[in-house]
């Protein structure tokens, strides 16, 4: 059983707890008071994590760290179709990696600007604000061009993967760090997809799209 | 102004020119598209059956944007407080936190004109004309939309700036018109780049090419054209930052109507709707007829006898009353037929296409004014169309009882007969009269009728010329008026209520005056004596009262001609009083 | 109609806000209270401190609650009563403190909303189908609004629930920028939990909401009630910060009301009443 160092309101605990309620693992979530309490700051969690910062899971007693890798770490273990994280596949794999990369920059910036706003980190707003429109700008192109041939995602191919799980909470959650979505309409037609997925659940300020419309 | 007629810059108001808000390939299936045109935010999206909504993006009751809600294909819902609004007239039709009242039918948000032409979604506040302007360079060929592109620029700045593009050096032809740029490029092709005016300092370029080019190549030029734009766009926007920073529009919100600023009253007395149940399935039973079951949200569901209705009260406001038609001991779910009047009034209308599965409905308690005695060696029951329902929990009471039965259906056909799978499990009891001519109808029922015992019963519902002939055949053959029973669906007498006279009321000791033009119901009501009621044309005989005195004016369909005569009862609905004073048991 | 700007409107000016929980300062703090930049820190014995950026002017300041209040007017001498804080036996904490773009009015207004429960709060404070709000009173109580007698089917109405209930609700609005909720207290039958959102408005279209805590539960622990509050509080975050108009608009056809609405539509009538014109939207000017 995978055990969870989380925290609700992050984004990238957000990650994991997406991946594995679409995979359907199962895990325990063990609270981090992140804030007020800046538990990951603790000398009991350098323990855990000595970078004091979350997510980590255990994983009977395999521990890994950081938002991305324990999403490629998650899909190569419990996906046995291997779809989302297409190692079989050289050029969707490469893709994955340089959108999981791309997704440290919306992390960087978009999640910033929230943390920003709501917690009142201590970033340059402005900054990291036009940051993130300008990475939106380019999701937001390759989407419309991904679309024009017919796919969902933004790796290629027609499955989802996690690069997709890694960038849809920081575009998602955007507008709690004043980043409006307005001009992204093929971004926001991703995340309705993305919230289409089987098995998807939110995180408080991610709004569901209600009933499957599939009806 | 229209890029087709080659004039000067736009002198008219913004406002009433057509301007381009989305892509078609934009409004895909149940999204909601965030759109804004001068200055103005908008909520774009395409219902099931096509139509496409253009309305503001704020939800009337708390300001929340609508392009946060979701679509189900019929209605939006806002993401606040559950709200739906219904596809074309953006007229809301429930609000959950008050599931027995229908909303006011002027809780209606804000529409806007929707214009679909070459491959773009067109509105305009306020318009001039039906439609936007023909662009001439676009006549004819099939168009080709290209990347539409957001600029943090003011659209005068934009479409000076794309007068000026040329990425391929195709030595283009440009002629700048009010809201767009019209480019012919050496190469024979036009591209038309119609500036949406988003805001004061944005905008969205939205360019539409002539003749499209073969698929094969699409991609490619798509993404020449979207690489030219973004190098044009960075230009642009450094402009516009050099310039001063321009006021942002501030579009009007408007105003509810009067009545909706004030706080709405609770439902009058009267027709209470104390149960919520939820549509737990919804299906075709028969043509033009949608079968409900309902289940409860809380607690059990109140027990029924067959025969007995509920009342369910629908967003719409009107209230319309179902039989149940669900066997003995069937609680688990309240199951009724719902056949589409062609004349609907906006009851089965609502019934068919607004109520939904997992929707949750008011509704009154079960009422039975059409009791079946259970004491007949016989019981015939006459059922015509949509008349089968309450006769089906008869039917089915009668079966479990193994009492001898006799269930007619008459239906025009085969496609007519509403629930048959319960008809099946009833088995040889059930004949089905179907596509029979009046005359046919009529020799059909007198047959039913023949050997009558002393003990026997009929039922009838059905519409009125058939429940008239049964009445009369049933006479004929020697049945006795006590002996048969009618559901009427409504009261087709014309009621006159042009009489004026008193009511005392025995036991209140309260003497009231019924002027013409107002009910008996009505006046009870009005001071304070509470009458359940349900149907209120004179059909159900829910409101039913006992006379004392005074000779009623009856006007109903419920109480069978021995009743009427001998004038002990009344319907409060619809009856009144041939003489100056009635005095009734209340 | 200025936006962001220096607050000029007497009657909110001249009110204590509360700036962050005492527990949670450490070294000074700057930031703007209503439009104008100011600082805050604790001085030596734990005393509050505040003062204008621009002069270093002090600005009065005090402790109340276990948060640290400023005002750039001219304050009452106390901040509004909470009575529950003398009873020894509650816990006393802020729940979170987030930052939101939205007014403190439409804040206020939505602590002080239960219909959006199922929607909102899903599975939490509310389910559908149970969506029905029934009647309950409004009244003025000493210049305050009451909201009394609300009740509310709740899958689990606080951290320290198992199980569905019909949660008891009172409100109270004794601030302009502030309100107070009193809800029944699992395992305390007679007694109600309070809970309350203290704005600390930064401007008149964004604010810090803190969530203080006044409660009986003697189960969990202070981590996992504050999750659960900031879970709430997070899941209103996208709704407030869609609202338009951001500033409250208390002209009575801005915007429509239903039954349930009674508390709102009666605390737009307060503010009116009072005279507040910053973080609204007056009647008449809209």
């Amino acid at each position: 059983m995978i055990t969870l160092y989380d925290y609700e309101l992050s984004v990238n605990c957000y990650k994991q707890r997406l991946m594995m309620a679409i995979l359907g693992v199962e895990y325990t979530s063990v609270p981090v008071d992140f804030y007020p309490g800046w538990e990951h700051k603790s000398a009991e969690f350098a323990k855990i994590n000595p970078l004091g910062h979350i997510p980590v899971i255990d994983d009977d007693g395999f521990m890994l760290r950081d938002a991305h890798a324990i999403l490629v770490y998650l899909a190569s273990r419990y996906d046995p179709s291997r779809l989302w994280y297409p190692v079989d596949d050289p050029c969707r794999l490469g893709e994955t990696a340089q959108w999981m990369l791309f997704a440290e920059g919306t992390t960087n910036t978009a999640s910033s600007a929230r943390l920003h706003d709501n917690l009142g980190y201590d970033f340059d707003i402005d900054a990291v604000r036009a940051g993130a429109h300008k990475l939106f700008r380019v999701m937001d192109e390759h989407l419309w061009f991904r679309e024009r041939e017919g796919l969902d995602w933004v790796v290629s191919g027609a499955h989802p993967t996690i690069a997709d799980i890694a960038l849809f909470p920081d575009v998602a959650l955007s507008e709690e760090g004043g980043i409006s979505r307005l001009d992204y309409p093929a971004l926001r037609r991703w995340t309705d997809r993305v919230r289409r997925i089987p098995g998807f659940v939110t995180m408080p300020g991610v709004i569901a799209l209600g009933e499957s419309p599939w009806d | 102004m229209s890029p087709g007629d080659g004039g000067p810059g736009p002198a008219s108001d913004p406002r009433h020119r057509w301007h381009p808000i989305a892509a078609v390939d934009d409004l895909v299936f149940r999204h909601v598209y965030h759109g804004k045109l001068l200055g103005r935010e908008l909520a774009v999206w395409r219902a099931d059956d096509g139509f496409v909504n253009v309305w503001e993006n704020r939800c009337l009751h708390r300001g929340v944007r609508l392009s946060i809600g979701a679509s189900d294909g019929r209605e939006l819902v806002c993401a606040y407080h559950g709200w739906r609004y219904a596809n074309r007239t953006a007229g809301c039709t429930y609000i959950p936190a008050h599931p027995a009242d229908a909303p006011a039918r002027t809780i209606c948000n804000r529409t806007f004109v929707a214009v679909e032409r070459y491959g773009l979604v067109w509105s305009a506040e306020d318009p001039e004309g039906e439609a936007p302007p023909e662009a001439a360079e676009l006549a004819g060929a099939e168009t080709l939309v290209l990347r539409n592109l957001p600029v943090n620029a003011g659209a005068g700045l934009v479409i000076d700036g794309l007068a000026g593009y040329d990425p391929e050096s195709l030595a283009a032809v440009a002629r700048r018109t009010g809201d767009a740029a019209a480019l012919q490029l050496g190469d024979g092709t036009a591209i038309v780049f119609f500036v949406q005016p988003v805001d004061s300092d944005r905008s969205v370029i939205r360019p539409v090419m002539t003749p499209a080019p073969p698929a094969a190549d699409r991609i490619g030029v798509l993404r020449r054209h979207s690489a030219a734009l973004e190098a044009l766009r960075k230009n642009l926007e450094e402009e516009a930052a050099r310039r001063p920073p321009a006021e942002p529009m501030t579009p009007a919100l408007e105003q509810v109507p009067i009545h909706l600023a004030e706080l709405p009253e609770p439902s009058p007395r009267g027709r209470q709707a104390p149960l919520r149940v939820r549509v737990a399935r919804k299906w075709d039973t028969a043509a033009d007829v949608a079968a409900f079951e309902l289940e409860s949200i809380a607690g059990q569901l109140p027990t029924f006898q067959p025969g007995a209705h509920i009342d369910v009260h629908l967003a719409n406001g009107l209230v319309r009353q179902y039989s149940l038609t669900n066997g003995p001991g069937q609680l688990d779910r309240y199951r009724i037929g719902v056949k589409l009047e062609p004349e609907s009034r906006g009851g089965s209308a609502a019934m068919h296409h607004t109520v939904r599965e997992g929707d949750v409905l008011a509704v009154s308690e079960p009422r039975n004014n059409f009791p079946l005695r259970r004491n007949a060696e016989r019981t015939v029951l006459i059922a015509g169309g949509i008349g089968i329902t309450p006769l089906l929990a008869m039917a089915q009471a009668l079966h479990h009882s193994n009492l001898g039965f006799e269930l007619h259906c008459f239906a025009r056909s085969p496609d007519h007969l509403a629930f048959g799978e319960t008809l099946d499990r009833l088995g040889d009891s059930v004949t089905a009269h179907l596509g029979l001519s009046p005359a046919d109808t009529a020799a059909a029922i007198a047959r039913a009728l023949e050997g009558r015992s002393p003990s026997d019963r009929v039922y009838g519902c059905g519409p009125a010329p058939m429940l008239a002939a049964v009445r009369e055949l049933a006479e004929a053959a020697g049945w006795p008026a006590e002996t048969v029973h009618f559901e009427y669906f409504a009261n087709p007498t014309e009621i006159d209520d042009s009489s004026s006279f008193e009511v005392a009321l025995a036991r209140s000791a309260l003497t009231l005056a019924v002027p013409a033009g107002r009910t008996v119901l009505e006046v009870l009501r009005d001071n304070g004596v509470d009458v359940a009621s349900s149907c209120e044309v004179g059909a159900c005989g829910t409101c039913s009262v006992g006379v004392i005195e005074g000779e009623p004016d009856h006007q109903d369909v419920y109480l069978t001609s021995a009743e009427r005569a001998e004038g002990a009862r009344m319907m409060a609905c619809v009856s009144r009083s041939l003489g100056p004073r009635l005095i009734l048991d209340l | 109609m200025s936006v962001s700007g220096v607050c000029a409107d007497p009657v909110v000016r001249d009110q204590w806000y509360a700036l962050a929980a005492v527990d949670e300062i450490g070294a000074d703090v700057s930031t703007r209270l209503l439009g104008l930049p100011i600082g805050y820190g604790l001085g030596p014995g734990g005393a509050a401190r505040a003062w204008r950026a621009d002069d270093g002017a002090p600005i009065p300041a005090r402790v109340s609650y276990g948060y640290l209040w400023a005002s750039v007017g001219e304050p009452p001498a106390e901040v509004f009563d909470v009575p529950e804080t003398r009873e020894p036996d509650r816990r006393i904490f802020n729940a979170g403190t987030l930052g939101l773009a939205v007014s403190a009015p439409r804040a206020v207004e939505n602590f002080l909303d239960i219909a959006h429960f199922p929607y909102v709060h899903r599975g939490l404070l509310g389910d559908e189908p149970h969506t029905e709000v029934a009647d309950y009173d409004v009244v003025d109580r000493d210049g305050e609004i009451w909201a009394l007698g609300c009740r509310f089917h709740q899958p689990r109405a606080a951290a320290a629930s198992t199980e569905e209930v019909v949660a008891q609700y009172q409100y109270r609005v004794p601030h302009p920028y502030c309100a107070m909720l009193y809800k029944s207290a699992p395992g305390h039958p007679d007694r109600l939990d309070a809970m309350g959102i203290f704005t600390h408005p930064l401007d008149d279209e964004r604010i810090r909401a803190h969530l203080f805590l006044c409660l009986l539960d003697d189960v969990n622990t202070d981590a996992t009630i504050r999750r659960f509050q900031q879970t709430i509080l997070a899941q209103d975050m996208p709704i407030l910060e869609n609202q338009h108009p951001k500033r409250l608009p208390l002209d009575p056809r801005a915007e429509t009301p239903v039954r349930c609405d009674k508390t709102a539509i009666a605390y737009r009538r307060w503010l009116s009443s009072l005279g507040v014109t910053y973080g609204v939207i007056p009647a008449g000017a809209g």
